[in-house]
């Protein structure tokens, strides 16, 4: 085992086990070369981080987090101090943080023109579309998506897991739309008559929102009022 | 072991997509396991075609960036539960995949399907050269129209030169009025030219244009197309099927009853 540095994944936070007779310069390179490895398994996750086996001073921390930035995508958004409930310790750190960025998604920002096939739209907080999204384009949010204008494409709303994010649209037929860790697809088979699927289709306001793990499409009127919570 | 088939033409619009999901309908109504795979990143359109645009979830350049496993992008057929298919990415371009990535993923995938079916997209570039990597054979998909005559004997060329062993030709949107007229090029005409052996005729038939309106390939439906597709799929599990008869036998006065008829 001449490994100096070994990363333990839980589903919210990694603890990096270093080896306590190896030097700190050392250590520093066999992090940055595990974590440029791992970009690709880590992807752009958001978790907690312990260290462990090597003592560290806090200046020394926070350059083993900056080598983490620098060479994967991954975030860090706190360092848990040993634990022996360190799952528990993880899960509500990184709640805590999770729901500070939910809360910033109470505000919004506007975007202006339509969304073709390919374009994809991401943002931090809640977003407002002035204009259509048609199939094959996608719009990412951590917050709520308004739609002014028709919605054919993909819409993913509370992308950072709120489950009481919404998508509400003027023109409601979406291929897909996911809300935190629920998703929802299109019906199979609406027309087969090219003249009478568009004879049939609706042009009404309708909200779509989370319910015990199920989407539901609603037209946005007074009965769903009690189900909207921002 | 499976087969890895490449579906290509060099020009657009000829029907490669169209092709690959009713011959992969095909194999899959005759019991195989098969896997579509769309290569045209970007420009995606093969889950159009067979209708399972909505259950996309995770796609081709996924898979070769390890954001998920393979099983977990393929989406199961509506209808055919052997059927599969990896869906490509609409927000990135060719250059998302390296050749020697789509060659790992096709010997991946060669364990588990029976056939694996490549939906090549239009031109010559880094896409083209994506698809047949690791492809065993190929389909040239032509129409009898000269520009897409010529372009499918460079593909061949190509298809050859890259050591891609049988190569072999469907003339597609024939109409045989036409060409009994001498107006359009006929099917031994196109072969006589790009020198390769024919595995099918599909006619021009507008219940195609349904069809993938519809997100529903038509092999095996009574159909000219779907009989013609049916046909192809069958030559290529090696069976000796006769070639359709697309003569169009309409007397002066049939033809004159069926306008009133409509």
């Amino acid at each position: 085992m001449g490994e100096t540095v070994v990363i333990k994944g839980t589903k919210s936070g990694i603890t990096l086990v270093l080896n306590p007779d190896a030097d700190y310069e050392t250590l520093k390179k066999d992090v940055a070369a595990k974590f440029s490895d791992l970009t690709a398994f880590f992807g752009e996750a958001y978790k907690a981080i312990s260290f462990k086996g090597h003592k560290l001073s806090d200046e020394q921390k926070m350059e083993l987090i900056n080598i983490i930035h620098e060479n994967c995508k991954l975030s860090v958004l706190c360092i848990v101090e040993d634990d022996p409930e360190e799952e528990e310790t993880f899960r509500q750190a990184l709640e805590n943080k999770l729901m500070e960025q939910e809360n910033s998604s109470n505000t919004g920002q506007f975007y202006k023109g339509n969304l073709r096939s390919g374009q994809v739209l991401d943002v931090e907080t809640s977003i407002i579309v002035i204009g259509d999204i048609k199939p094959g384009a996608k719009v990412i949010s951590k917050g709520n998506v308004i739609v002014l204008g028709s919605l054919q494409g993909n819409v993913y709303a509370g992308a950072a897991g709120n489950p009481n994010a919404f998508v509400v649209a003027l023109d409601m037929h979406p291929v897909q739309i996911r809300i935190a860790d629920a998703i929802a697809r299109s019906p199979d088979n609406p027309e087969k008559n090219i003249k009478k699927r568009r004879k049939n289709a609706t042009h009404e306001t309708k909200i779509a929102f989370l319910d015990k793990g199920n989407i539901y499409i609603e037209p946005l009127d007074k009965n769903v009022m009690p189900d909207i919570h921002l | 072991m499976g087969e890895v088939i490449v579906i290509t033409s060099g020009k657009g619009g000829v029907g490669k997509t169209t092709s690959t999901a009713n011959i992969g309908t095909g194999l899959a109504m005759m019991g195989k396991k098969v896997a579509l795979i769309d290569t045209d990143i970007g420009l995606r359109n093969l889950d159009v075609v067979m209708g399972l645009e909505n259950r996309i979830v995770y796609n081709l350049v996924d898979v070769v960036e390890n954001n998920c496993r393979i099983k977990q992008a393929l989406i199961k057929d509506k209808r055919y539960p052997n059927l599969y298919l990896l869906p490509s990415a609409q927000t990135k371009d060719k250059s998302a995949v390296t050749p020697e990535q789509m060659k790992k993923l096709t010997g991946d995938l060669r364990n588990e399907f029976d056939y694996i079916l490549l939906d090549c997209p239009a031109g010559i570039e880094q896409g083209f050269k994506n698809a047949i990597a690791g492809a065993d054979s190929a389909l040239v998909v032509t129409t009898p129209e000269v520009s897409a005559v010529r372009d499918a004997d460079r593909i061949i060329g190509l298809l050859e030169a890259n050591d891609i062993g049988q190569t072999h030709l469907i003339v597609n949107r024939l109409r045989a009025d036409m060409v009994k007229e001498g107006n359009m090029m006929s099917s031994d005409d196109v072969v006589e030219i790009l020198a390769i052996d024919l595995i099918g005729i599909v006619p021009d038939d507008e219940h195609i244009v349904i069809s993938t309106n519809n997100g529903e390939p038509l092999t095996g439906s009574d159909c000219q197309a779907g009989q013609a597709y049916m046909n192809i799929s069958k030559r290529i599990l090696g069976e000796d099927v006769p070639y359709l008869d697309l003569e169009v036998t309409k007397s002066f006065f049939q033809r004159f009853a069926s306008i009133f008829k409509r």
